[in-house]
């Protein structure tokens, strides 16, 4: 067994982050790591497809109803081949503070020993932008050293994944944290993969694997599973077996080197996207 | 247009509202030049240290309401002040022999209400304190904590106003929003003026007042008897029944300008109740020309010329007795931005020299858009000048400005900064009652004051020779604007 690897995982909203990062640690079960995913969304459904639902009571949740007696084995649960899975949660949406939430949620963790040294790996399934700095906890000091932003092709994916290696740059200088690469959840648009292999050797990063978009992934969803415990058979989830090994064999970590917004759209012009854009204008 | 926005339960900052300052050095001329070329602006500072925070003033002067509840919505930290504020309100009570029974308490926000939000039990305890102490008005106020995480203190006092049939208002004091601690006066009156002060339904004989204490009141009182009026005392003491009527008054005047400036312009352009702009009422020239422009905006100017005759005989044949001693002293004044100002003016009627004037900020206008401080251009008309810094009492530079200026008295109408000036050798004055130069007597009081402080320094010596501050030798040897960035700091000095 060797060091744990801290893994934090990134993106725009709704890009597709929990599932990926879901499969992903399922494919890493599978090649017989041992994981902990913490979901770090107050809306706690980042273990779901892990669970077969959203089958536990949250960190702060249970920090609530039992004060200072909470005991581990009341918010880690075992999901899918053996990945323990955490919620911090949060609270309801328009009020209080999420990214506190997050720091009293780490914070405990790490108090009640939840980071054991049978772990290979522990994934934070963060909340979208690095809004503030509850949702940069991950990636303070002694937290994840390791930062894979899931991005596709449109631009808004492209400019969050830009701003959040700011984050990332800002921590690089303290703490070890480290770029590992860009995973794109692909959208199908024109020239996706060559405009994502540029932008990420822009940030000076690689884009680590690039995920086809499949419906599969919708069914499996539908049914509380990965793909790869769903179809294990199929395309997609080979292919998430090759984003975990990917991850698993990856040693180019990287201090970030985010552009201005000029740049990001020269970028995007030379792929095209802001020409058809033009074209599309009507639509 | 109006220079108010009464739709809105928040007041912006006075750094952001109108443009005062918190870090400036220069002549006062210099600065008065700058603001009437407009070309004045705020310096930062690179070092500094603790400074006041906008509730103090915005809570401590509501609480001095009689009968009201304030909640402080925040950390137990933050509720604090609510000790001193309790306090306060009971002695200043007891002097006027009346009971005051307002509530100060905090909510104490933990971890958990910081994550979860808290307006549930937020409204649960100002429920609960309504209904044990019935208070005759409600003030719900954010805080650092509250106001970073979004508390909507606006929804819970609007679902509260439902049930609760007394004056709700919400106080958004936020302690990072101003360097200003007087931004919290302008927080205080917006929350009454909304929620407290009723449209007139007729004129009454009565001057709202703005002051601290109350220390003058019956001698106001007396005074304002001449002229078939009354004062009304406000917030001290003040009742919320007689704070609703405001709008009903012949005037508004306060004690100082960076005090009265919110709400003397907000009736006076809500409801037409003047705003008397004035030098105040410290000192001979400030109480003459003070009581002669109530006199005009009232129109009792007579009854005022004969009043200031009878008092002038009595008075002044003895102040100017004692100015034969003063004349020629040195001193250094540390005050609010109104006060450095009037009192320079006192000192300079006494024959005393102000060597250096240290002024916690700057309005360089008030809510009225209008002319610069009307105490300010009074010494620029007189030709009077001095140093002066805009200091947000930064400890450390007053220190300074001592050992620079080596003055023979350092007054000023904050404690603690005294006691500095003392442990440096210094003789220091603690002017804290806004009435202590108030009128004939209060200038004569004053004078003698000063005589007493300067008289036997052993006291200050020997302090000082048993006392370290913990200032290096290097640091006196600076410029007191070493630590200023940027404005109108002079470079290369």
């Amino acid at each position: 067994m060797g060091k744990l690897r801290q893994v934090a995982i990134y993106g725009k909203g709704g890009i597709g982050k929990s599932t990926t990062t879901q499969n992903l640690t399922a494919g890493l079960a599978e090649l017989g790591k041992k994981v902990m995913v913490v979901g770090c969304d107050p809306k706690a459904d980042s273990t779901r497809l892990l669970l077969g639902g959203l089958a536990q009571k949250t960190v702060l949740d249970t920090l609530r109803t039992e004060g200072d007696t909470v005991e581990l084995d009341q918010i880690l649960k075992e999901g899918f081949k053996g990945t323990k899975c955490v919620e911090s949660g949060g609270p309801e949406p328009g009020v209080g503070c999420a990214g506190r939430g997050i720091i009293t949620s780490i914070g405990l963790l790490e108090r009640l020993g939840a980071y054991t040294d049978e772990l290979d790996y522990v994934f934070y399934d963060v909340l979208g932008d690095v809004v503030c700095g509850g949702f940069a906890m991950p990636i303070r000091e002694g937290k994840a050293q390791e930062i894979y932003i899931v991005a596709s092709g449109e631009m808004m994916a492209l400019y969050a994944a830009n701003n959040i290696s700011k984050g990332i740059q800002k921590y690089a200088k303290k703490g070890g944290v480290r770029l590992g690469g860009i995973i794109c959840n692909s959208r199908n648009v024109d020239r996706e993969k060559d405009l994502l292999r540029a932008f990420a050797s822009e940030l000076g990063t690689q884009l680590i694997y690039f995920v086809p978009r499949d419906n599969v992934v919708q069914r499996a969803e539908i049914h509380k599973q990965t793909v790869i415990a769903f179809k294990p058979d199929s395309g997609q989830a080979q292919e998430y077996r090759n984003l975990a090994q990917a991850i698993e064999n990856n040693t180019m970590l990287t201090i970030p080197t985010p552009m201005k917004q000029e740049r990001l759209e020269e970028i995007l012009m030379e792929y095209g996207l802001m020409d058809n854009l033009e074209d599309d204008y009507k639509i | 247009m109006s220079n108010f926005n009464f739709g809105m339960t928040d007041v912006a900052s006075r750094e952001t509202r109108i443009g005062s300052l918190t870090a400036y050095k220069g002549s006062l001329s210099e600065l008065a030049s700058l603001t009437d070329s407009g070309e004045v602006s705020n310096c930062d500072r690179c070092f500094s240290q603790s400074g006041g925070c906008p509730s103090m003033c915005a809570l401590g002067q509501i609480a001095r309401i009689r009968d009201v509840l304030v909640v402080h919505h925040g950390p137990a930290g933050c509720s604090i002040q609510g000790v001193a504020t309790n306090t306060i309100v009971k002695q200043l009570a007891k002097k006027r022999g009346i009971k005051n029974n307002t509530v100060y308490i905090g909510t104490d926000m933990n971890e958990e209400d910081t994550i979860f939000g808290a307006e549930g039990k937020l409204k649960d305890i100002v429920r609960t304190a309504y209904e044990r102490y019935r208070p005759k008005a409600i003030f719900v106020s954010s805080s650092c904590a509250s106001g970073i995480i979004g508390e909507d203190i606006d929804s819970v006092v609007e679902d509260l106003r439902e049930e609760i049939d007394v004056p709700i208002a919400p106080v958004h004091c936020e302690g990072f929003k101003s360097h200003i601690q007087a931004t919290g006066f302008d927080l205080s009156d917006h929350a009454v003026l909304t929620t407290i002060v009723k449209p007139p339904e007729g004129k009454r004989n009565v001057i709202n007042f703005k002051n601290f204490f109350e220390s003058a009141r019956l001698e106001i009182i007396d005074i304002f008897k001449n002229f078939d009026v009354e004062p009304l005392f406000f917030y001290t003491n003040a009742t919320v029944e007689e704070l609703s009527h405001m709008s009903e008054s012949l005037a508004t005047v306060s004690v100082c300008g960076s005090l009265g400036n919110y709400i003397g312009n907000a009736l006076e352009e809500l409801y037409g109740v003047p705003y008397v702009r004035s030098i105040n009422m410290l000192g001979i020239e400030g109480f003459e020309t003070w009581l002669r422009t109530i006199g005009r905006t009232i129109g009792r100017e007579e009854k005022i010329e004969a009043y200031l005759k009878a008092e002038r005989e009595k008075y002044m044949p003895k102040i100017e007795e004692l100015k034969k001693e003063l004349k020629g002293l040195r001193a250094v004044i540390g005050m609010g931005p109104g006060y450095t100002f009037e009192v320079a003016r006192v000192l300079n009627e006494l024959g005393m020299e102000v060597v250096w004037g240290a002024a916690w900020h700057y309005d360089k206008q008030f809510e009225d858009r209008a002319a610069k401080p009307e105490p300010m251009q009074n010494l620029i008309d007189k030709g009077i000048d001095f140093e002066m810094s805009v200091s947000d009492q930064q400890n450390y530079e007053l220190l300074n400005i001592l050992e620079a200026t080596k003055p023979d008295i350092y007054i000023s109408r904050h404690n603690g900064t005294t006691v500095w000036a003392v442990k440096q050798g210094y003789a220091a004055l603690f002017a804290g009652d806004e009435f202590m130069i108030f009128g004939y007597k209060g200038t004569l009081n004053f004078a003698q004051a000063v005589l007493d402080t300067i008289k036997n320094r052993s006291f200050e010596k020997n302090l000082a020779k048993r006392t370290k501050v913990p200032y290096t030798d290097w640091w006196y040897k600076q410029n007191m604007d070493k630590f200023f960035v940027g404005g109108n700091k002079k470079e290369g000095r």
